[in-house]
């Protein structure tokens, strides 16, 4: 009597189970849905984007999207662009948040310490879109607008990588280390580099990553700043593309998988880094 | 005098023996002196004036907030903003939280590529996300048409119509946003204690009970961080909407974020920009404590 009742909810179990893994399956279809689209997009000929009933794969596959957007944009220069410019941002972003953590967190003494951390961490209260124009401002005062550096400079100093980047070097790098290094005669800057760099590498990685995700997919910041054609990122370049008059949807789905493909196939690769990188802020914060 | 000397000359020895603090944290400040300091107090003071950025700056008192009252672009790009989040927020969270729990389960499997596919939307260019929703979007040849023809349905003028504007917005900020949530709240699923779900199973605790006594509890860090998050990104959003529907047809789906942007650098109007700005976030930064609030008043 037990034993059929134990095997009836077991049973029930089962079938729960296998109907949220369905579920789940359904939903992540869907969610990978528009990757797809897109995919196939890139590769089917203009008239068949908008054939109806739509269709699910190319006949034939073709590669004269591609060869279009080769030839009819920029992209190879958009494409070095953006990797100037995303390379650029993440270093310094990751280079000057880690220096700053590792003050905040290995110089207890130093006078105004505290004062200053909440000062920093005040900061994060300003939203963006308060500054927008005093920033644009400067940058044309000091001639940087359409050069790399007014998308590389803003925001590459951000309050929340430099309150995590304290944290995990609280968490991480014994004050031992550093007192053995100070006695052997390493100077401040060479502890940094050779002790706490190695040590918060993950950290570093996960932070990079989440400037990386930002700076490669903005386009509002790059349209205001970035003006003339040798200087357009990716998103840029698609944008316009869209903005064109019969828009050339097959070339904008061919540059569109180039600019989406680093990035995810990155993710793909580096999940856990990413998940970090994302997740970091709400735990701690 | 000569203790406040010491005193003095010792502070100064400890500054200068912490040189290398001050020089490790110079940077941030400068950087911040630059793009946050002064563009907060420029901005604040462009609010009251009328600037185009090339002619001469002059003078408008509280004129740009007496226009602001009077600005019924300005009121529909708030309502509109609102709306979309009631729209997108809701479904966008339960999803999220639901997911999140399902995937905190031992029994799931391909948990990885559940994770991967709901989160790959998050690196996407939002560009590119854009422009892919516009062909599905698409009035005759869309895909999400074609199917509504085939199941009966009566085709949706998605992204022409000023009444299904606001919903295409939300329906790809669900499938944009969904994921980053959800993996925020997974690992605020992961970080609650077993020993707190083990102990109440001994009381006797049902499933609703536990969900509703401990894990719902322990989430709220995480809730807030989100809601704050969804608040900020709302009111500020711009790609989607800029891409998108342009903010229209007519400005029925023009959110703050685009509206400011063309005051800003269509026509050019930076000390009403400034004013706007200034007044809305005001208003998100008072919500913002609010919601905070919430997170202490209930815990203690």
């Amino acid at each position: 009597m037990v034993a059929r009742e134990e095997r009836y909810y077991r049973r029930r179990r089962k079938a729960g189970r296998l109907l949220t893994h369905l579920l789940m399956i359904c939903l992540a279809a869907a969610f990978i849905f528009p990757f797809y689209w897109l995919l196939i997009s890139a590769f089917k000929a203009k008239e068949q984007i908008f054939t109806l009933p739509p269709q699910f794969l190319p006949h034939p596959w073709l590669l004269r999207n591609f060869v279009k957007v080769f030839h009819e944009t920029n992209i190879v220069r958009a494409f070095y662009n953006s990797t100037v410019i995303a390379a650029g941002h993440c270093t310094l972003s990751v280079f000057l948040c880690s220096l700053a953590g590792y003050a905040f967190a290995k110089f207890p003494n130093a006078p105004g310490r505290n004062k200053l951390f909440a000062f920093v961490l005040a900061t994060m209260m300003i939203p963006g879109a308060v500054t927008l124009i005093p920033v644009f401002v400067v940058l044309c005062k000091v001639h940087a607008i359409n050069t790399y550096w007014a998308m590389i400079l803003p925001g590459a100093a951000g309050a929340f990588g430099i309150f995590w980047m304290r944290q995990y070097i609280l968490d991480s790098v014994h004050n031992d280390l550093i007192d053995s290094a100070r006695i052997d005669g390493c100077g401040e800057f060479g502890i940094y580099w050779r002790i706490v760099v190695p040590i918060v590498k993950p950290a570093l990685a996960a932070l990079g990553i989440l400037s990386l995700i930002g700076i490669w997919n903005n386009l509002m910041w790059a349209f205001i700043v970035l003006r003339t054609d040798d200087m357009l990122t990716l998103p840029l370049v698609i944008y316009l593309l869209n903005g064109e008059l019969r828009t050339p949807y097959e070339t904008i789905m061919a540059a569109s998988l180039i600019a989406t493909l680093p990035l995810v196939v990155a993710f793909l690769l580096f999940q856990r880094q990413f998940i970090q990188g994302i997740t970091a802020g709400a735990i701690k914060g | 005098m000569s203790s406040a000397a010491a005193r003095r000359n010792s502070l100064r020895s400890r500054i200068w023996r912490h040189r290398h603090f001050y020089l490790f944290i110079s940077p941030f400040f400068v950087l911040f002196g630059i793009f946050g300091l002064y563009p907060l107090l420029f901005s604040f003071y462009l609010s009251f004036t009328r600037w185009d950025g090339l002619t001469e700056l002059t003078w408008a008192g509280l004129g740009n907030f007496a226009n602001l009252i009077h600005d019924e672009v300005f009121f529909t790009s708030l309502w509109n903003t609102f709306a979309i989040g009631v729209l997108y927020v809701p479904p966008m969270f339960i999803g999220a939280f639901i997911f999140a729990i399902i995937l905190n389960t031992t029994w799931l499997k391909f948990r990885a590529f559940f994770r991967a596919a709901l989160f790959m939307p998050v690196v996407t260019p939002m560009v590119v996300v854009a422009i892919v929703f516009i062909l599905l979007y698409g009035q005759e040849a869309g895909l999400i048409n074609y199917l509504a023809a085939r199941m009966g349905l009566q085709p949706i003028p998605w992204l022409v119509s000023e009444q299904w504007s606001k919903p295409a917005i939300a329906l790809l900020l669900v499938w944009r946003w969904t994921g980053y949530n959800m993996v925020l709240m997974l690992a605020g699923l992961q970080g609650i204690s077993h020993e707190y779900y083990e102990a109440a199973r001994i009381e006797g605790a049902g499933a609703f009970q536990r969900m509703w006594h401990i894990t719902l509890p322990l989430m709220r860090p995480i809730f807030i961080f989100c809601s704050i998050m969804s608040l900020i990104g709302t009111v500020y959003m711009f790609d989607e909407v800029f891409v998108l529907t342009q903010g229209g047809p007519g400005t029925s789906s023009t959110n703050f974020g685009l509206y400011l942007f063309n005051v800003s650098f269509v026509d050019f109007k930076f000390g009403y920009a400034s004013c706007m700005a200034y007044t809305v976030a005001f208003f998100v930064f008072i919500t913002s404590l609010f919601i905070l609030r919430l997170r202490r008043s209930e815990l203690t």
